[in-house]
């Protein structure tokens, strides 16, 4: 079948299976960099994108429920070359180490910060959940979406 | 029979999925949130024909009128958590559902069929006594959800049915849910436990609905506690002997996760830890 979609503001279109992925579509097929495989059965988070602006596994996602909809990846995030305030704080923050878990992170960062600007230790901690990070302790991360929280 | 090609189907309508199912049957999946189905498609353990993807059927809703609560099959977790109102046990749940994606990806009819470690809504959904609502070809059947699992990943549906809704009529005025996972955010079940009970004046027990999750592939009531604690006073001591009842007959899963004595502890402290906030 062939999908079209809005990946990061520009309309593609692929040939795609009923079975496959976005996750391997968005690898595969369009060699998008930011979108990692990690566990396979969303646990991780690696994969996370945004889906006109929820956030959703790609790995768990098929590629058919994209048709017509909005793809955002952390590339996306960035406009004219300038990274949003969210990457910057999470660079100013030094909240990632190898760097594998970071655009899940990032997307979902955004994804509740869009929902809940000001959201406290326990909501972030929940949201982030779904979201595996092997190297930094989330210390700093937590930290990075602090920075950014809207006291009410 | 027309023959209908292999492929992705987005249907708008109820009607649309329901056709599309009675002509492919076996060979299409069913796809809602896609938590659980895609990884069957993913890890090749299923290798449908087509795909329903059940994203545009109008079934995320949920209905509170009078004394009866009624949650489309479709409706995500994160719904459940924006809608006031609904039996504690059931929010309870929704909220010990961790991460920011699988809150808005999961889905409560998903839920249903998805078996040990996850499926924790429907423990929550069992101890409120929720009847499931399935429309096939021939129009639309009522399961309760206590006689809806018949052995792993067996359920009382036919082929050409839809699991549309879930329905909880006159939902108990108590109700809680308690789970334990190996870590505080997310993470597999290895027991939850859920009670719903009317309790009259004297704190005697008129109705008492005890489920129990994570020990066996799919959630269970336990007839033998909810006797023992029917029409008497609710004590710490009747807790205790209930207690002793809940794993009866149970081949409780027994896997790297943990151990099936190390369950049935747990599923204990569980029960009685709910129990003993209602004296």
């Amino acid at each position: 079948m062939r999908i079209k979609f809005k990946l990061d503001g520009e309309y593609v279109e692929v040939d795609a299976k009923h079975t496959d992925t976005l996750l391997k579509i968005l690898k595969d097929k369009l060699v998008v960099g930011s979108v990692h495989f990690g566990c396979g059965e969303g646990t991780c988070g690696a994969c996370i994108v945004l889906v006109n602006g929820r956030p959703r596994y790609s790995c768990l996602t098929l590629a058919g429920y994209v048709d017509g909809k909005e793809v955002t990846t952390v590339a996306g995030l960035a406009h004219d070359g300038e990274l949003s305030e969210i990457q910057k704080a999470f660079l100013e923050n030094d909240a990632a180490q190898c760097g594998y878990c970071t655009p899940g992170m990032i997307l979902t960062a955004k994804a509740l910060l869009d929902r809940n600007p000001s959201p406290t230790d326990e909501e972030i901690f929940d949201a982030l959940a779904g979201n595996l990070c092997r190297c930094t302790g989330y210390v700093p991360i937590i930290n990075a979406i602090k920075s950014l929280s809207k006291k009410r | 029979m027309s023959q209908v090609a292999s492929g992705y189907y987005a249907p708008a309508s109820l009607r649309d999925a329901i056709s599309l199912k009675r002509r492919l049957r076996e060979k299409a999946l069913f796809v809602a949130g896609g938590t659980a189905a895609v990884q069957l498609v993913s890890k090749m353990i299923a290798e449908p024909e087509a795909i329903i993807s059940l994203e545009k059927v109008p079934l995320d809703y949920v209905k509170i009128r009078g004394n009866v609560v009624e949650i489309g099959a479709t409706t995500p977790i994160s719904r459940l958590l924006e809608t006031r109102g609904l039996p504690t046990a059931l929010r309870e749940a929704a909220e010990n559902i961790h991460g920011l994606a699988l809150k808005d990806m999961a889905t409560v009819g998903g839920n249903i069929f998805t078996p040990a470690p996850a499926g924790d809504i429907a423990t929550a959904l069992l101890s409120l006594d929720a009847t499931l609502v399935l429309r096939g070809t021939r129009g639309v059947r009522t399961v309760p959800l206590s006689k809806f699992y018949r052995g792993p990943l067996k359920y009382n549906i036919k082929a050409d049915e839809v699991l549309t809704a879930i329905r909880i009529r006159r939902p108990p005025r108590l109700s809680s849910f308690l789970k334990q996972t190996p870590w505080r955010y997310s993470g597999p079940t290895i027991a939850s436990v859920s009670v719903g009970l009317d309790l009259d004046k004297n704190k005697k027990a008129r109705r008492v609905m005890v489920a129990i999750g994570g020990l066996t592939t799919h959630p269970y009531r336990v007839k033998r506690a909810e006797r023992l604690l029917t029409s008497k006073k609710l004590t710490s001591e009747l807790i205790e002997e209930a207690a002793k009842h809940l794993v009866d007959n149970v081949d409780i899963i027994d896997d790297a996760l943990a151990s099936s004595w190390y369950r049935e502890v747990i599923a204990q402290v569980l029960f009685k830890k709910i129990l003993n906030r209602f004296i």
